[in-house]
């Protein structure tokens, strides 16, 4: 009987931050579920994609309230430098890994395939651990010069 | 990067490196918001403009919402958005638009909140063969007090009733534009688009002399 690689064993690291559970089943995956996961995608569902099929209170740790409504679907978000050697959930760190370039909460949404409402709050706690830049905006409504350049760009296309 | 033996070590606090390489500021995002009932076209205005493939979130219609969501007798589509397909056009380095197309349904109105705050405005895609899917957009934005347009999409190549039997219907003020405009293509998808920015100005100059 072979027992699984003790995570805290210098010679067999755990891959950082993913649970068990959520790791793929392939050749570099050195145990399984006990239960195993039917293999591939499931049907109906596009193949090469990963989602996971977590409950969405699961992943935001029973929380369904964003810690900050300003930050909107159209919010742009950044990761630092360095987040990555953090110790993150695997949601978290798929979001710092999107975020090298600014990128906007929902594109981090649909590209993880995550819930907005739960990236949103996953993004606000790498806010506050200091993982992410938030660039939320001043105004609700922009200002009359930021429209004119909207509309001057969008004139240029033909 | 290099191996760092402590990974916990940064857990705590901020992970920014000290003269590290500015990086590139942020665009400053500004949104319309594309409304409309279910199957009107609202994924095709977005695409037809959008410098990427829209992205989407669609969920497959389940079974509780056939007839709720009914898409009409000239549609054969069998799913519906639930959730909301977007796309993006880059200004410059430092402006970016983003298009969000959301279903018109009253039971999806929960999410309007975050959709609307900060949003220039909204186009309402019409289809004149199914007018009254459009209203729970237009009495959201007429409450939230968002500059809207209502555009009838003309992709069967005829709007079917003229601009003003449509506003009649719709019974929306004098100073909301209705236009007519054809998803699929990007000038005149462009064109409705600055109809919209056109009222959002208004407000925002509104707003200043305020």
């Amino acid at each position: 009987m072979t027992f699984p690689a003790d995570p805290d064993d210098p010679d067999h690291p755990a891959a950082t931050g993913v649970r068990p559970f959520l790791r793929a089943t392939g050749p570099g995956v050195r145990y399984e579920p006990a239960p195993a996961p039917p293999p591939g995608p499931a049907p109906g569902e596009p193949p090469g994609e990963h989602t996971t099929s977590l409950r969405p209170f699961v992943i935001t740790s029973g929380r369904v309230a964003a810690v900050d409504p300003a930050i909107g679907l159209e919010t742009q978000v950044s990761a630092h430098p360095g987040a990555l050697s953090a110790r993150l959930s695997p949601e978290q760190r798929a979001i710092v890994h999107l975020c090298g370039e600014p990128l906007s909460v929902a594109e981090i949404s649909a590209r993880l395939r995550l819930h907005f409402g739960v990236t949103r709050i996953l993004v606000g706690d790498l806010r506050a651990a200091g993982h992410l830049d938030v660039h939320v905006l001043e105004n609700d409504f922009p200002d009359p010069e930021t429209i004119m350049r909207v509309i001057r760009g969008l004139r240029s296309i033909s | 990067m290099d191996f760092d033996p402590f990974p916990e070590s940064r857990v705590v606090g901020t992970a920014r490196v000290p003269g590290a390489p500015q990086r590139t500021a942020p665009p400053v995002p500004v949104k319309i918001i594309v409304a409309g009932g279910f199957g009107v076209g609202k994924t095709t205005t977005v695409g037809a403009i959008s410098e990427i493939s829209p992205l989407t979130t669609e969920a497959e219609m389940t079974m509780e919402s056939v007839g709720v969501d009914d898409p009409g007798q000239a549609t054969a589509k069998t799913t519906t958005t639930i959730a909301m397909d977007f796309g993006c056009v880059t200004i410059d380095q430092t402006l970016k638009l983003y298009l969000f197309g959301t279903p018109g349904q009253s039971r999806f109105a929960f999410m309007w909140d975050d959709l609307v705050r900060g949003a220039l405005g909204a186009l309402v895609v019409v289809d004149t063969s199914r007018i009254d899917d459009c209203y729970p957009a237009v009495d959201y934005f007429e409450r939230a007090g968002l500059p809207f347009v209502v555009g009838i999409n003309t992709f069967n190549g005829q709007a079917g009733y003229n601009l003003d039997e449509v506003r009649w219907a719709l019974a929306v003020r004098d100073d909301v534009p209705v236009l007519q405009f054809d998803a699929r293509f990007r000038g005149s998808v462009r064109d409705a688009l600055l109809v919209v920015l056109d009222q959002a100005l208004d407000k925002a100059m509104r707003m200043r002399s305020s």
